[in-house]
């Protein structure tokens, strides 16, 4: 893919991290130590998205404009079936827009053919859903494995980058459970190890402490607090949690289709 | 891809009750293919190792009824055959277990192991045996079942001959051959000949040859049914084995009806095989929508649902045919040989078989997955993932 902008993302910070992976810096988060100002990494130009029930169409999104800066930490906000998740579908590229531009790290997501979309979601987004959605029968490491199966890696590279994602969590020691032997707070944290560990671009939040208790959640949030400061990954995060919006840099309110 | 077949066999894990059910199910079916087709190849393998140079000759009408003794040096004399042997159907029945069932045959002793050379007997017991007038071979298996050993007496009740019949056991036969009956009780042709008279007397049940040259056994035949056209009793003539696939085209009825009811038992596995993938196709929905969520696409997920279903096919398959294997082997089969020997001599399960068998599991269970995971690969990951609220 020659989209990529990576190049502003080699130089390296000397900022002490609060993680245990600090001792041993891993490869695969290089953090940059100004990500670009005012650079877009998400463009959203007129965007409207329509659902047909039946002959019925249902315009979620109406000519939304959006841009979100590299490295940004955003909250949007908005009443149930605001059409919140269909936003954070498009910017994840599970779903084209029905008219308007939609421009992701570089790429026009309404362009995109299915391969090529799969292809683009495997490089740049890390997903992070409500209800963790971690496979059953595999241990948290071999769950977070599973994005590096999509590439060239060795056996013995993917379980060191799982490893470290882990760690980057505070999962070090619960590596080898299942996900019915971890805490809801602790399914949430390798469900992020997973979203992190092919290092991607944007992290796609859709309410990811909906399911937690408030201690657990505030960990969460820490945590994600921590991958944008740290790891300077741009977040954007779905959440009908004033204290969670509170973290974001930026809060954003859609409504009837539109941002507020 | 490795990686990819490990997670999907993974799933199999997750119902344990399921797989369970699902594997007996296969298994006790693919038991049943196995057996059903080792009965049809049991069947033929009597008529493919039947000897070829050995051509038979019994009366034309049926062969319950007998030949004239001197038939048989007139098969003899027909150029081409090269040693010839008659004998009896004898019909003997052990007094105490009469349900115990055996070919008994009066044979000619001189030449019987001539033309059955194959049924193989120690220069010793053969010299004994022929020189004892009360002397019986009979095959190890049933001298085995009986207990009989050398120089034991043995009375047997004739049903065809009335009266009690003492015998002498005087040595076994086994069989180098699988088309052959290893329990055959054999005995002096004279013997029972010496006790008859009026019409039964000098009566042979039909006449057994080998022919010098086995691509001309069917010309030979005919030139031994020559021989006869003139008298009184006409014979039919023919090769051991075109008797044997004569004798199979009999039941080619009850073959057809086999071989359909394997087919059924397939397409009942089809069946079971084809619901628990498509159960468990359904229920992990959103997890294949995960998985396309993070870069997986469409054929990944076919391959994930089609190495799972291919998994409970070989585990299938694999406890069929180790259920089967041994059970056929060393208890079905050995009943059957000890006592239906004279229909299926050799009744064990061939290796081709047993491939055969975990190689259909597996089809079966990868073509059960076809339309699940067609369907799968076709889950709408906005859909699958949408939660209300
Ligand atoms: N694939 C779809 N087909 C039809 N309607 C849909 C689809 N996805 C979402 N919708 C509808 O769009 C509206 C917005 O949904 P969603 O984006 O999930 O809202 P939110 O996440 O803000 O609760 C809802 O009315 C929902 O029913
Ligand atoms: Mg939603």
């Amino acid at each position: 893919m020659s989209t990529e902008p990576t190049n502003e993302r080699e130089s390296k910070s000397n900022r002490a991290s609060p993680s245990a992976a600090a001792d041993d810096e891993p490869a695969q988060y290089r953090k940059s130590a100004s990500p670009e100002k005012g650079k877009a990494i998400i463009e959203m130009a007129g965007v409207t998205k329509t659902f047909f029930r039946g002959k019925e169409p249902l315009t979620v999104l109406d000519g939304l404009s959006l841009s979100i800066e590299e490295g940004a930490f955003e909250a949007l906000m908005g009443p149930s079936g605001s059409g919140k998740s269909t936003l954070l579908n498009l910017i994840a590229g599970l779903d084209r827009p029905t008219s308007g531009k939609a421009t992701i790290a570089g790429n026009d997501i309404g362009a995109m053919s299915d391969g090529e979309l799969a292809k683009f979601r495997a490089r740049h987004i890390g997903f992070i859903f409500q209800s963790y959605n971690l496979m059953p029968v595999l241990t948290a490491r071999e769950n977070v494995e599973l994005p590096l199966l999509l590439t060239k890696l060795s056996s013995a590279e993917r379980r060191k980058r799982a490893e470290t994602a882990l760690r980057v969590t505070g999962l070090d020691d619960r590596m080898d459970h299942y996900p019915r032997q971890l805490s809801g707070g602790q399914e949430q944290r390798v469900a992020i190890a997973r979203a992190i560990v092919h290092d991607p671009t944007i992290l796609v939040c859709d309410e990811p402490t909906g399911d937690l208790d408030r201690k657990s959640a505030d960990d969460i949030l820490e945590l994600l607090t921590k991958l944008n400061v740290d790891f300077k990954k741009t977040i954007l995060m779905v959440t009908h949690d004033p204290a969670a919006a509170e973290r974001a840099t930026i809060t954003r309110h859609l409504n009837k289709g539109k941002l507020e | 891809m490795i990686r990819l077949f490990l997670i999907a066999a993974r799933n199999l894990k997750r119902s344990w009750f399921r797989t369970t059910f699902t594997v007996a199910g296969s298994a006790v079916a693919l038991v049943a293919f196995i057996m059903l087709r080792t009965v049809l190849w049991a069947w033929s393998a009597a008529a493919e190792y039947a000897a070829q140079d050995r051509i038979g000759t019994r009366h034309k009408v049926t062969f319950i009824m007998p030949l004239p003794l001197r038939y048989a040096d007139d098969v003899r004399a027909v150029p081409g055959v090269k040693q010839a042997t008659y004998m009896n159907w004898f019909g003997a029945k052990i007094p105490t277990q009469p349900d115990e069932f055996f070919a008994s045959m009066a044979v000619e002793s001189k030449t019987f192991f001539d033309v059955y050379d194959e049924m193989v007997v120690s220069p010793e017991d053969k010299a004994r045996w022929l020189a004892d007038k009360k002397g019986a071979i009979v095959g190890h298996v049933l001298a085995k079942k009986m207990g009989w050993k050398v120089g034991d007496k043995v009375v047997l009740e004739g049903t065809i001959y009335p009266g009690d019949w003492e015998f002498i056991i005087d040595g076994v036969y086994k069989a180098s051959r699988r088309s052959i009956d290893d329990s055959e009780f054999l005995f002096h042709w004279d013997y029972l000949n010496d006790t008859l008279t009026g019409e039964e007397k000098d009566t042979i049940g039909w006449v057994t040859s080998r022919v010098t040259d086995s691509s001309r056994s069917a010309d030979i035949s005919k030139e031994i049914d020559r021989v006869f056209d003139e008298r009184d009793t006409q014979t039919v003539t023919m090769s051991e084995r075109a008797m044997n696939v004569s004798f199979m085209a009999g039941f080619s009825a009850l073959l057809t009806a086999l071989d359909v009811v394997s087919i059924v038992i397939l397409g009942i596995m089809l069946l079971v095989l084809g619901n628990t993938i498509a159960m468990g196709v359904r229920e992990r929905t959103k997890e294949y929508a995960v998985l396309r969520a993070i870069g997986f696409e469409p054929w990944h997920v076919r391959f994930f649902v089609v190495a799972e279903a291919a998994t409970l096919g070989i585990v299938s398959g694999v406890v069929g045919v180790g259920v089967a294997y041994p059970f056929v082997n060393n208890v079905l089969g050995r009943a059957i040989e000890e006592n239906m020997g004279a229909m299926f001599p050799y009744f064990r399960v061939e290796p081709s078989i047993a491939v055969l068998a975990i190689g259909i599991a597996i089809a079966l269970a990868a073509l059960a997955s076809l339309i699940p995971s067609i369907q799968a690969g076709r889950v709408s990951v906005t859909d699958a993932l949408r939660r209300v609220g």
